[in-house]
């Protein structure tokens, strides 16, 4: 196949361009409900070529090797007409030449199950929740994505690296009268199909919770401290501080980049944040990035410091920064863009019982139910939560959405828990959706949160 | 793909294949200045086939390996799927214009140019960050089945993208123009823009409670995401539907007009046929508040025993259709943005909204950070507010709509005007 891109590119006159052709193999399980709606395994491939050109970066993704010609052509006019107008010449940072293939290891190759196989266990977990009366429906779903990559640059990279991501989950919908109530699940991750079976738990929890939640309480719109469970950290971690630690968000704010210098105090003492895709069996672990350069931990805020960021070769040169190897595309119809892998609050000493103590009198908030952020302020939902009355878990609620202030909540963390749980599925959508954006922490306290209720 | 067919005839009872073929360029720029140039040339075949009652379905790019494309398709006819729907004859259809050709000398150079002017006009009346983007796509669909149907449309698009941020934050004041080829930004789009920013620069700590919410065009998703969600024959067929049993019956304020418009090719993307080749057309949803229809796809409609409204839609070539409203309008009022603003006496407007995708859809009910949220008091704009959020259910707040505004702005979602609700719960951290 290098051979292949190697011809490719070679008709390429700029200093410098890397092709990246992806095969893409997909399976896809949905039910809805009882009802099997789809399933199948397909597979689909294609390139994406960039230029870099006096001073000016562009990309082209193409579908048809016969479009090379074009593509190369197309790529670099676009890169000359960049250097035309670019406000300051686009650079790379300087990675080392590498040649490798990197095949994962992961416990039972789904490419080797049957995918009988595969619809049996989805139907079984499937059919956990529709036992009860009052779930009205599922939209139960495995999936497994293949990437099976080759990026090749004139720098005289070649990589070999496949991903494969697994999972089966969905939404559990519960109704009563014309109330209905869903709840998320989730199981999968990176290592393999093995992280799929012997799940049954799980999907009987979610369903009680869906059940549950009939009967809650709205919660009341208002300013409360919270413990927000490791999922919601997570989210939290991922939607507020995360992005604005990919310094592609921020390279071309100006007021971005005063408030995220490197050395400013922006969180409480108790938090520290890392990025770290090379954690072994975690959704977000990689090898190298789709610019061919080695990922490894980024520690992001230590004691409440800003010590780091996430970049790619052109926003490390950008930042006079180091090279991180978090430049990730969704898959061969984009070029790829700065991401987190796996981003984490560290734990602290606190048990959650510590946590409620400390809380007193406000709410507990479990599993996230989305988020987004727009520069310093974030807002995510909750699927369930649960009042707390002098330290104890009291009435559960519903219908929680969260909003904040990224800098006031930094320093509105409090206190941080002696746990830590990744998430095993992912979906961030900044542009280009990545399924491996794994994110968690320890349980966390927080004062002075907005709840937006109903 | 006329041998495609034939191979897939002998296999199958039923067959359909869908074929896209596009290509584009975009332009973007971050704080005035050129960030980004990308082209895209994409190709995707997709293939339904029913044989026995059963449907298989399989996708591929390239056309390279017609075998196995089919032996996927036949593969996934092992799950059993049901596919009890008869695939569509469809011909003689309403001619809508989708392409304009001097869309193919429209050059990123000109892209670019446009979009250094916009930043300099409006640099010279504000001082937020400007960013924006522009671009061109041009596409080929093409659908052919086994019943006779052979369908194919030609399309151009043009986008232009500006927003203006307000600092420290990427919340922004945008608005997209949507045309079928090249078209310069007019000076009342900019200033729209532009005149809103400066009256909304300063921030304002105002006391959150019930008050008055106006919903920009460009927010207005969050409220139709959950009737679209609400009315889709999916909803209907899993029983999750508020409003299942309510068709005929007065669910919103009556100055409340909604409908599919397909047919409209003012606008890029009009169709006159579905990604199933049933035939579209103008199809109302609410009318004077009056909930009239549901809309369906091949699949769901043969579920409910009803017929198809030709709404079978596919996210991209890689997923099945599925019921969608491609081409949601709200009917306009008849006052103009600065009348809505000038009649609310304490309220907040809504130009940006986060987690939407929150909350629970099919209830109706919506939790949003408001980012930007633009606060007004006696009839004028005096700053903007952190720290906001606005929440409710839409068959209460769609029920308290004080005015709409007399223009439609295309956006995502839809063609919407301005939404002026009262009594809407918002909160805002002191």
């Amino acid at each position: 196949m290098f051979e292949t891109l190697r011809s490719m590119i070679s008709k390429a006159t700029a200093h410098y361009a890397d092709i990246r052709y992806e095969i893409k193999k997909e399976t896809k399980i949905v039910f809805n409900g009882k009802e099997l709606f789809h399933i199948g395994s397909n597979s689909t491939d294609g390139f994406v070529i960039r230029i870099l050109k006096d001073g000016g970066l562009s990309s082209i993704a193409f579908t048809r090797a016969d479009d090379t010609e074009t593509a190369v052509r197309i790529a670099e006019e676009n890169a000359v007409l960049m250097a035309r107008y670019v406000n300051s010449p686009v650079k790379f940072a300087k990675t080392e030449v590498v040649k490798d293939k990197f095949l994962p290891d992961i416990d039972e190759d789904p490419r080797h199950v049957l995918i009988d196989e595969k619809l049996q266990l989805t139907q079984n977990y499937n059919s956990i929740a529709l036992k009860h009366e009052k779930i009205a429906t599922t939209d139960i779903q495995y999936s497994e994505v293949i990437r099976e990559k080759y990026f090749m640059s004139t720098e005289g990279t070649e990589i070999r690296e496949d991903l494969v991501t697994t999972s089966i989950g969905g939404l559990i919908t519960s109704k009563d009268g014309t109330l209905t109530q869903n709840v998320r699940v989730a199981v999968g991750g990176s290592k393999g199909f093995a992280l799929l079976r012997n799940q049954e738990e799980e999907f009987e929890k979610k369903t009680v919770i869906a059940l549950d939640l009939l009967n809650a309480t709205r919660v009341a719109g208002g300013t409360y401290n919270v413990v927000l469970n490791p999922d919601l950290a997570g989210v939290f971690t991922h939607e507020a501080f995360g992005h604005f630690s990919e310094a592609d968000l921020i390279e071309d704010s100006p007021t971005m980049r005063e408030k995220m210098q490197i050395g400013v105090s922006l969180g409480n003492e108790v938090l520290s944040i890392t990025d770290d895709p090379t954690m072994p069996r975690q959704l977000g672990f990689y090898c190298y990035d789709d610019e061919g350069v080695k990922a490894k931990p980024v520690p992001l805020m230590k004691l409440g410091v800003l010590v780091g960021r996430l970049h790619s070769r052109r926003t490390a040169a950008a930042f006079g920064e180091g090279l991180t190897g978090h430049c990730i595309a969704e898959d061969y119809r984009y070029a790829p863009i700065v991401r987190m892998g796996n981003i984490f609050i560290e734990p602290g000493k606190n048990t959650i019982e510590n946590l409620l103590a400390m809380l007193d009198d406000g709410l507990y908030i479990l599993d996230h139910k989305g988020g987004q952020t727009s520069g310093e302020n974030f807002t995510f939902g909750a699927q369930y939560g649960y009042i707390i009355k002098g330290g104890t878990i009291r009435n559960m609620i519903r219908d929680i959405n969260i909003s904040g202030n990224l800098y006031h909540t930094l320093k509105n963390i409090t206190a941080v828990g002696n746990d830590l749980v990744l998430s095993k599925t992912g979906g961030c959508g900044k542009g280009q959706l990545n399924i491996r954006s794994c994110s968690g922490g320890p349980h966390i306290l927080i004062n002075n949160v907005v709840i937006g209720g109903m | 793909m006329e041998q495609l067919l034939e191979m897939v005839r002998k296999v199958s009872d039923k067959s359909e294949i869908y074929l896209v073929d596009s290509r584009g360029d975009s332009v973007s720029f971050e704080d005035a200045h050129l960030k980004d140039i990308e082209g895209r040339i994409q190709s995707g075949i997709s293939l339904r086939i029913i044989k026995n009652a059963t449907l298989g379905f399989a996708y591929t790019k390239n056309l390279m390996n017609r075998k196995e494309l089919i032996q996927n398709a036949l593969d996934s006819l092992k799950g059993g799927v049901e596919g009890l729907f008869e695939l569509p004859l469809t011909s003689n259809l309403p001619s809508v214009d989708t392409y304009d050709p001097s869309i193919e000398t429209l050059t990123n150079s000109a892209m670019v140019e446009e979009c250094g002017r916009v930043c300099e006009f409006l640099s010279q009346k504000i001082k937020g960050q400007i960013n924006m983007s522009a671009s061109r796509t041009m596409s080929r669909l093409r659908i052919v089945n086994s019943s006779g149907t052979d369908l194919s449309l030609k399309s151009s698009a043009y986008f232009l993208h500006t927003e203006i941020l307000y600092p420290y934050s990427s919340a922004s004041l945008h608005r997209t123009l949507v045309s079928k080829t090249f078209k310069k930004a007019r000076d009342e789009y900019l200033n729209f823009l532009a005149d809103t920013y400066n009256q909304s620069e300063k921030e304002v700590s105002p006391d959150g409670r019930k008050m008055k919410v106006l919903f920009l065009p460009e927010t207005i998703y969050v409220l139709m995401w959950r009737l679209q969600n609400a009315t889709s024959g999916q909803s209907i067929y899993q029983n999750i539907s508020p409003v299942t049993e309510k068709i005929g019956q007065k669910i919103f304020d009556e100055k409340l007009s909604i409908y599919n418009d397909p047919l409209n090719d003012s606008l890029p993307h009009a169709r006159a046929f579905d990604d199933e080749g049933t035939p579209c057309s103008h199809f109302p949803l609410v009318d004077m508040g009056v909930l009239k229809n549901f809309y369906y796809d091949l699949y769901f409609a043969t579920k409910l025993k009803t017929s198809p409204t030709g709404h079978g839609f596919k996210g991209s070539v890689s997923s099945k259709p599925a019921p969608s409203l491609s081409h949601l309008c709200i009917t306009p009022g008849n006052k103009s943005f600065s009348d809505l603003v000038q009649s609310m006496d304490r309220g907040i407007i809504i130009a940006g909204a986060l987690g939407a995708h929150s909350g629970n859809i099919p209830n109706g009910d919506f939790s949003i950070g408001v980012a930007p949220g633009i606060y007004v008091e006696k009839g004028e704009i005096v700053g903007h507010v952190k720290d906001v959020m606005a929440a409710g259910n839409i068959y209460d707040i769609l029920k308290n709509v004080v005015e709409i505004e007399n223009t439609l702005h295309p956006c995502f979602g839809g063609n919407f005007p301005s939404l002026l609700f009262d009594n809407v719960n918002v909160t805002i951290k002191k």
